[in-house]
């Protein structure tokens, strides 16, 4: 562990350079450490939505926020050696450069080239690699990104000026989704660098920006570090392929809220709450909660004195309130309750509002049984990639609807967010609909150990190197501080297919130090047994046979059992259905699983045979090594149309109900 | 037409021509005609007219392979198996048996068939056609056709099961019929269903507009129906030059009592899904292709790289097959 501390502090050192003022310089090399991972990057925090007042919350028309999404200027390089260096100067021209649409991916945009992997990393054949620090490599990977033939950059430019609600404020920029590595500019400053593509990168742009006349510049490389962490069975993109948006704070600002609902035994309910709360200098005021429920009834009113102590951010916590019976909120029963933050100013003047729908529901393990709100858990689940075939992983609200619809209508009742985070409003809509998740961090790495079939981790990150644990415990602490307020995450699950090690143990125990509303899931520790009590609430694996999980179950379990990925539809499959959802009835600890997977990952193009619009998969672009068709698993076909075998998802969820 | 000087009074019989390469079976049905061949060089039922329309543009014969499903891949099902793709595609007919009213006679070439006449009857016949597989070793499969005088056809095929032959995908009787149906309706299980995936479907008369197949990703085996007490397949075009306007027929083919078939209606056999790597590479969709099975393996679905299907959804070719239906012309809608 002491091992860990010294590696944190390079990590530090960094971040600690940038807040004592010294506007650093953009680091190339940073794409080769693994133990430089976010620079100046905000820290994450919950996902509420902010206004200055109640109108603005009820229509949506946020006026502090700016949407930066839109045409930008681009320029595509074959690696970062022959990047345009000076691209993000003002005085730069950028009169060559190409129009590109944010988000969407750099490949379907026609630049680089499409390429579908399972679990090869991308560069299996053409570059030799191996993770820095993993073997005895005394180079700890100087050059391996920065300096490779091939590691493609995007860079992007980006000009606005500043409408009206965020001027004289504070703001920050939000990048939604990055693939992989990225570096930010506002008007020639560096202002941050970033990894982890799947969660928000924010950055303060305040000291830098203008009214009038600001230019944003995001250089985005496809590979870094972050590349094998990144190693997900689905078409490797790289680009700004989420929102980008600005946002104003109001003098006084809810930067982090943790509202910890509790339902109790007896049926009754009690809140509290841990906030962060920014402010500018020389404010101070007091700030309001109340919950109210359905109907609009109050049922907690609260305040808290908020001092003028001249600090930025300031914490504050509301103890537990009792609320007598609440109503919990349930599978496909989402009973939720709106909580209300409003922060005033020393002249009693409302500054700004935060509303978040907050559950009370309680998931724990009785008697090695996953029970919520006192009943057995049975997880009728689905694994989810977000995706569309006509732009990939870059999906809007329509898509995430329709989903759901087909969510419901088929009985589904869980969905592993397969193996990052999603985007925010997902969980909103789980919320909504009383659908539970497995909230998934951005973790995969089977191509350091999992080698044609066989468990071979002679060089597995993060493993228990010291240098990778940092990258991931972020990863960890991102995706639980962004998703902490939705009642529908009853799991956080470390990532997908990366073995077990000191890392993931650490990054396990940190979860449980953090959070004991909701249980940890892990799947890889089945790879490495020393790790089973360290590692996973819960036992679970991927494919098993009836046959093994019956075997697990009759020889004194310690866990209970899930499925993290069963039924694996692709093509014409999901057939013997049946002998799993038989388990249920025989093994109280055998609490269902999550299906592989929702939607066939194939893209729409257009055959140049026949004119038509098609579907492509892995290998139809020339792209080598593939893993050709096996990204077709779903229970829909890309297009959204449930796949014939989706009856029998559907009889077997609604009656294992 | 060939048997216009048939005789009237003779019309609860089959009117039975003793051709040299043929034997032709004709009748009618609440006054609708129907005209069988059953040829003795192609090793088969050469034609059905019924609803006068031809209804096959091959003769049938007995199906050994389904398209690889991916799982069937994975699993390495094509590699143990695959035998049974060329016993699909090649067969030898080695015997024909011919029954008339019960009675073995002769088999009736030339010159034996002299001593018919043109005014041949018979209440019942039956045609008994019997195939050698070219797996190594080879079975056999014996596929008969009885017929009354309304022109109904029980047909039955028996698979003699060998030691030493792999599993089987599938055994049915495939129809080739000239042109695209319009669609199809039957009564059994609603959606696509495989022995290990069919508790979602539920019961019913459904009707299938077109010939669709499922577009999965890499062409594969689809479109099965199990548990069908009979299916109706519907066309309206046919390749004949004197058509002039468009009639509607459809032809039934209806499961024993209590012995359910699965089927399959597509534009495309098994090899010409076998082949394609995509929907679009797909040949362009001319004919209708009618699978009525008795035997068909679950597609499974443990995982897709190695899972066999459950052992209660294989086929042991090591087993006989038996299993009939019955073809029947119907009259226009």
């Amino acid at each position: 562990m002491c091992l860990f501390q010294k590696h944190m502090y390079r990590h530090k050192k960094i971040q600690q350079n940038f807040n004592r003022g010294n506007f650093m310089n953009a680091d190339i090399n940073w794409l080769d450490d693994p133990e430089v991972f976010r620079v100046n990057q905000l820290p994450a925090h919950s996902d509420h939505e902010f206004y200055v007042n109640m109108e603005e919350m009820k229509t949506g028309n946020n006026s502090l926020a700016q949407s930066l999404n839109g045409i930008w200027q681009f320029w595509y390089s074959e690696n970062a050696m022959s990047r345009p260096v000076d691209f993000f100067r003002t005085d730069y021209d950028a009169s060559d450069y190409d129009e590109i649409s944010v988000p969407c991916h750099i490949e379907i945009a026609g630049y680089d080239k499409i390429h579908y992997i399972n679990t090869m990393y991308p560069w299996e054949g053409h570059i030799y690699r191996r993770p820095a620090y993993s073997l005895d490599n005394s180079d700890a990977g100087k050059g391996m990104f920065s300096e490779a033939g091939y590691n493609p950059v995007g860079s992007y430019r980006k000009q606005f000026d500043l409408e009206e609600g965020l001027l004289g404020k504070r703001v920050h920029i939000c990048f939604e989704g990055v693939e992989q590595a990225m570096y930010v500019w506002l008007n020639g400053f560096f202002v941050g660098y970033a990894e982890d593509s799947f969660t928000p990168s924010e950055f303060d742009l305040t000291p830098w920006l203008r009214e009038k006349g600001n230019l944003l510049a995001v250089e985005v490389h496809k590979r870094s570090t972050a590349a094998f962490l990144e190693d997900q069975d689905f078409f490797r993109f790289f680009g700004i392929f989420r929102n980008v948006t600005l946002y104003a704070k109001p003098g006084m600002h809810v930067e982090d809220l943790w509202a910890k609902p509790k339902l109790h035994p007896d049926g009754s309910g009690s809140l509290s709450a841990e906030l962060k709360i920014s402010m500018e200098q020389g404010m101070s005021g007091r700030m309001e909660l109340s919950l109210e429920d359905q109907e609009g009834k109050q049922l907690l009113g609260h305040e808290i004195p908020i001092p003028d102590d001249s600090s930025y951010t300031g914490s504050y916590a509301m103890e537990k309130q009792d609320l007598g019976p609440v109503i919990p909120w349930d599978i496909f029963q989402p009973h939720l309750y709106s909580l209300y933050i409003r922060l005033y100013d020393a002249e009693g003047q409302l500054v700004e509002v935060v509303s978040y729908r907050i559950g009370f529901c309680r998931v724990e393990i009785v008697d090695k049984v996953i029970r919520l709100n006192g009943k057995r858990l049975i997880l009728n689940g689905v694994n989810r990639h977000e995706w569309s075939a006509e732009h990939g992983r870059c999906i809007g609200r329509e898509e995430m609807e329709e989903d759901m619809q087909i969510i419901l209508r088929n009985h589904i009742n869980a969905v592993r967010t397969c193996h990052y985070p999603d985007q925010v409003p997902w969980y909103r809509l789980c919320d909504e609909t009383g659908v539970c998740l497995m909230a998934e961090a951005n973790l995969e790495t089977h191509g350091s150990w999992q080698k044609m079939g066989e468990v071979e981790p002679s060089w597995n990150v993060p493993g228990s190197l010291p240098q990778w644990k940092e990258a991931v415990l972020d990863r960890i602490r991102t995706n639980f501080e962004l998703f902490k307020n939705h009642p529908s995450v009853l799991f956080w699950s470390l990532g997908n297919e990366s073995y077990a090690g000191d890392v993931l143990e650490a990054a396990n125990a940190w979860l449980k130090a953090k959070d004991d509303s909701r249980l940890v899931h892990y799947e890889g520790v089945f790879r490495n047994r020393s790790y089973e009590d360290t590692i996973s609430d819960v036992e679970s694996r991927m494919y098993a046979p009836p046959a093994d999980i019956r075997a697990y179950l009759e020889h004194d379990p310690k866990k209970p059992f899930i499925l993290c990925e069963y039924m694996h539809d692709m093509g014409n499959s999901l057939g013997g259905m049946d002998s799993y959802m038989k388990l249920l009835e025989e093994y109280e600890m055998y609490q269902g699983g999550f299906i592989w997977d929702f939607i066939d990952q194939a893209l729409l193009v257009k055959d140049g045979v026949t004119g038509r619009m098609v579907l492509r998969y892995g290998g139809d672009f020339d792209d080598r090594p593939s893993d050709y068709a096996f990204s077709g698993d779903g229970i829909i076909f890309a297009d959204r149309t449930e796949k014939p075998a989706m009856q029998e998802v559907r009889y077997y969820y609604g009656k294992y109900r | 037409m060939e048997n216009t000087d048939r005789k009237s009074d003779r019309q609860d019989l089959l009117q039975i021509v003793y051709g040299d390469v043929t034997l032709g079976v004709h009748g009618n049905c609440e006054g609708e005609e129907f005209h069988y061949l059953f040829s003795y060089a192609a090793g088969g039922m050469e034609s059905l007219v019924s609803g006068g329309m031809e209804w096959m543009y091959r003769p049938p014969r007995p199906c050994f392979w389904r398209a690889a499903t991916d799982n069937d891949r994975g699993n390495g099902f094509t590699l143990k198996s695959g035998m049974w793709l060329a016993a699909d595609q090649f067969i030898r007919c080695a015997k024909i048996d011919i029954f008339v009213d019960g009675e073995k006679i002769p088999f009736p070439s030339a010159p034996e068939n002299n001593r018919y006449t043109d005014q041949e009857a018979a209440s019942e016949l039956e045609i008994v056609y019997t195939y050698e597989t070219i797996t190594v070793p080879s079975t056999q499969v014996e596929v008969s056709y009885k017929m009354n005088s309304h022109g109904a056809i029980q047909v039955k095929a028996h698979y003699y099961g060998k030691e030493g032959l792999p599993e089987l995908p599938v055994f049915g009787m495939r129809f080739l019929m000239p042109t695209c149906a319009d669609g199809f309706v039957y009564e059994g299980l609603s959606g696509e269903t495989y022995p290990d995936r069919k508790a979602g479907g539920s019961h019913g008369v459904h009707e299938v507009q077109g010939l669709p197949v499922t577009p999965y990703l890499v062409p594969q085996e689809c479109g099965m129906h199990m548990d069908t007490s009979w299916v109706e397949v519907r066309r309206s075009r046919t390749l004949d030059n004197r058509s002039v306007s468009r009639q509607k027929a459809s032809l039934r083919f209806q499961a024993e009592e209590d012995s359910p078939f699965a089927f399959s209606c597509l534009p495309y056999t098994a090899s010409e899904l076998e082949n394609a790597f995509h929907q679009e590479e797909l040949p362009l969709p001319r004919r209708t292709v009618l699978c009525i099975c008795g035997a068909v393996r679950g597609v499974g679905g443990i995982d897709s790289w190695g899972a066999d299907v459950e052992p209660a959804y294989h086929i042991d070719a090591g087993q006989d097959i038996v299993y009939g239906f019955h073809v029947i012309p119907c009259r226009d809608r």
